[in-house]
């Protein structure tokens, strides 16, 4: 189990001070500094000269920093995005195999020339067309470098692709998203997202939908999601991280299979419910991940409890 | 590898759907009213049925038949197909086509080969009966379990492919699943949802109904058919197979954006563009978030409209035509 804890991405743009200098306060696991879709064609080249303070500026509450570039301008955007402090940079409208070869070269130099560990900073390769999609084995196998996923392939782009209005009451991506997903896990990749929730609203400011998407994702074991308003961030944080019932029934688990175990039996029942292997398997990943949001936590508080005294009066 | 601003920036930026083919019917060409009720559907397409006559030389009884039998059925305007089965595909492409067709429907597909023979077969013929070389497309009717399974192979076996019909009560005899629609949910969403995504990735598209209509093919009232077609658009299917004349008008108007959303498209591409003007990229109508996508989104489906109403006068025109 990969236990990064990466609750909520949210996207902000360094072009916008309202934004950038604001996003250490909101509390976020990781902020996605945007020079893709949220910034204006004329503003790109602007964005592109502000990463590399905005990462600084960004990750002063403990947050990881990620970088979403855009398909077109990858030679001219990645050597604008590719810094100490980056974790992961975001390919979108990936579609082919060299197109993440292209990244993948270009991020080796880059990370060589800047003295960063070579194939430290993560790929993602956006998924978000049915080409991209069909693709995805290609895509996830193609470069020796630390990958992450998309857990479907969806959203405002394969919407497009696919012709049709968002916003359904039912899920428009059943088997890309499924395809994609089950591609990820089959390569043990870790991936993001990918449980369908309702939201015909098309709202994306409401903090009520965040805590319906957070039940869903938390009871399909799912630990990411991204956001596109601050008001999701806390919903994602908590909805997403190891509830105080969890970790208590993990450890009446792990205390009744150790029992079993020592008495020379393998299954048992505790308040109705089996415990054999695969429960005491679940509930060892259940505290691994509330130990690991802990961690992720204090560090965020210590973080942030730095940058306010750092603040000026 | 930078961009080249002529191509678009990926798939799905490409003009969409394919085709403006809302409405499918199938005709047998042994209907004495083929060419009245072609004429009157109004249906985008027609599917024609081949029936062989059983004591005769089918082959030449066909052939001496199809070139009257796709004028027919062109009367209205429609694209003209045959439907053609996998066991017999040699033969009855040679009894079947004929300048007029757009392409064919294959039935009974199980692997990309059989694709790639039927694109052998229309090679030929269309260098012997004056066809443009490579104008026919193929499109395939699913009613296999090897058609979905393999259905990413068989959609790249030939750049002559053009879309996926799925045949909900075949698919299920052939899965041996139940017909009959008892269940709460649809029991084909996931290899619907698989064929849509498939199609559309290979610059193709997907035709069918949503459940249970799709499964049942019952002749439902407007409304329940109306609100069916909205759910098959939703899902992403591009037009379906219409197996009642009352459904061939339902489809037309509703395999496209209606009018209500081509004015939000509209609004969209304003206030986005006002938005550019003032150095924003992303801007809020109604607490929607209207970006970069979004807007390109509003600009294909607005073409998409105006590509559906062009079609329906271009069928108007034929009716004029024939009329006069």
């Amino acid at each position: 189990m990969n236990n990064r804890v990466a609750r909520v991405s949210m996207f902000v743009t360094p072009t916008n001070p309202r934004f950038i200098d604001k996003a250490w306060t909101r509390g976020g696991d990781v902020y996605i500094l945007d020079i893709e879709d949220s910034i204006a064609p004329a503003e790109k080249e602007r964005c592109r000269t502000l990463i590399r303070e905005s990462i600084q500026k960004a990750n002063k509450g403990g947050a990881s920093i990620y970088v979403r570039i855009n398909k077109p301008f990858v030679d001219a955007d990645l050597p604008y995005a590719v810094w100490p402090g980056v974790d992961r940079i975001m390919l979108p409208k990936t579609e082919s195999a060299d197109d993440l070869r292209h990244a993948h070269d270009i991020i080796s130099r880059l990370e060589k020339e800047r003295g960063i560990p070579v194939g430290s900073i993560e790929l993602y390769p956006m998924i978000e067309s049915t080409l991209g999609a069909v693709n995805i084995h290609d895509l996830l196998t193609a470069v020796p470098r630390k990958l992450s996923s998309m857990g479907g392939a969806g959203g405002y782009d394969m919407a497009m692709n696919l012709g049709i209005e968002m916003f359904a009451s039912f899920d428009q991506y059943a088997w890309p998203v499924a395809y994609v997903a089950l591609a990820a896990m089959a390569l043990d990749i870790e991936a993001t997202g990918g449980v369908f929730v309702p939201n015909t609203s098309g709202r994306v400011d409401q903090g009520d939908q965040a805590a319906t998407q957070a039940a869903a994702l938390h009871a399909a074991g799912v630990h990411h999601s991204g956001a596109l308003h601050p008001n999701f961030i806390q919903p994602l944080v908590q909805g997403l991280s190891a509830t105080t019932d969890e970790i208590s029934w993990a450890n009446k688990v792990i205390a009744e299979f150790d029992r079993l175990t020592d008495a020379g039996e393998s299954i048992g029942m505790l308040d109705g419910k089996v415990v054999d292997k695969y429960e005491y398997d679940r509930a060892l990943r259940t505290l691994e991940w509330a130990a690991a949001c802990a961690a992720k936590d204090a560090y965020k508080a210590r973080a942030m409890h730095r940058a306010k005294q750092e603040q000026p009066a | 590898m930078q961009h080249d601003a002529e191509k678009p920036l990926f798939v799905g930026e490409k003009p969409m759907p394919k085709y403006i083919r809302r409405s499918v019917l199938a005709l047998s060409i042994d209907d004495a009213q083929l060419g009245e009720k072609a004429y009157a559907s109004w249906a985008d397409a027609i599917i024609l049925d081949c029936p062989k006559q059983a004591g005769r030389d089918w082959q030449a009884d066909l052939k001496a038949r199809m070139p009257a039998a796709i004028h027919a059925a062109a009367k209205g305007g429609a694209e003209v197909f045959v439907r053609i089965h996998r066991d017999c595909a040699a033969a009855e492409l040679d009894a079947t086509v004929f300048a007029g067709i757009v392409g064919v429907v294959l039935t009974g597909v199980t692997a990309a080969d059989d694709i790639s023979a039927v694109a052998k077969g229309l090679d030929a013929l269309e260098i012997s009966r004056g066809i443009a070389s490579g104008a026919l497309e193929i499109d395939v009717e699913v009613d296999t379990a090897g058609a979905v399974w393999h259905a990413l192979a068989i959609a790249r076996a030939s750049e002559r492919f053009g879309a996926f019909y799925v045949n909900e009560a075949a698919l299920c005899r052939n899965l041996g699943m139940q017909s009959a629609p008892r269940l709460a949910f649809d029991p084909l969403e996931y290899i619907k949802s698989q064929l849509i995504t498939v199609a559309t990735a290979v610059g193709g598209q997907a035709m069918g109904m949503s459940y249970p209509l799709g499964l049942t093919q019952g002749n439902a009232d407007e409304a329940n058919v109306k609100k069916a077609v909205r759910l098959a658009r939703d899902t992403g299917f591009k037009g379906a197979m219409c197996p009642h004349a009352a459904w061939i008008n339902i489809c037309n108007e509703g395999f496209r954006p209606t009018a209500e959303e081509a004015a939000y498209y509209v609004k969209v591409i304003e206030v986005f563009a006002e938005g550019i003007k003032r150095g924003m990229a992303s801007v809020p109508i109604d607490g929607k978030m209207i970006d970069v996508p979004v807007d390109l989104r509003a600009k294909l489906y607005l073409k998409w409209a105006n590509r559906a109403q062009a079609r329906d006068d271009a069928k108007a025109r034929a009716h004029e035509r024939q009329g006069n």
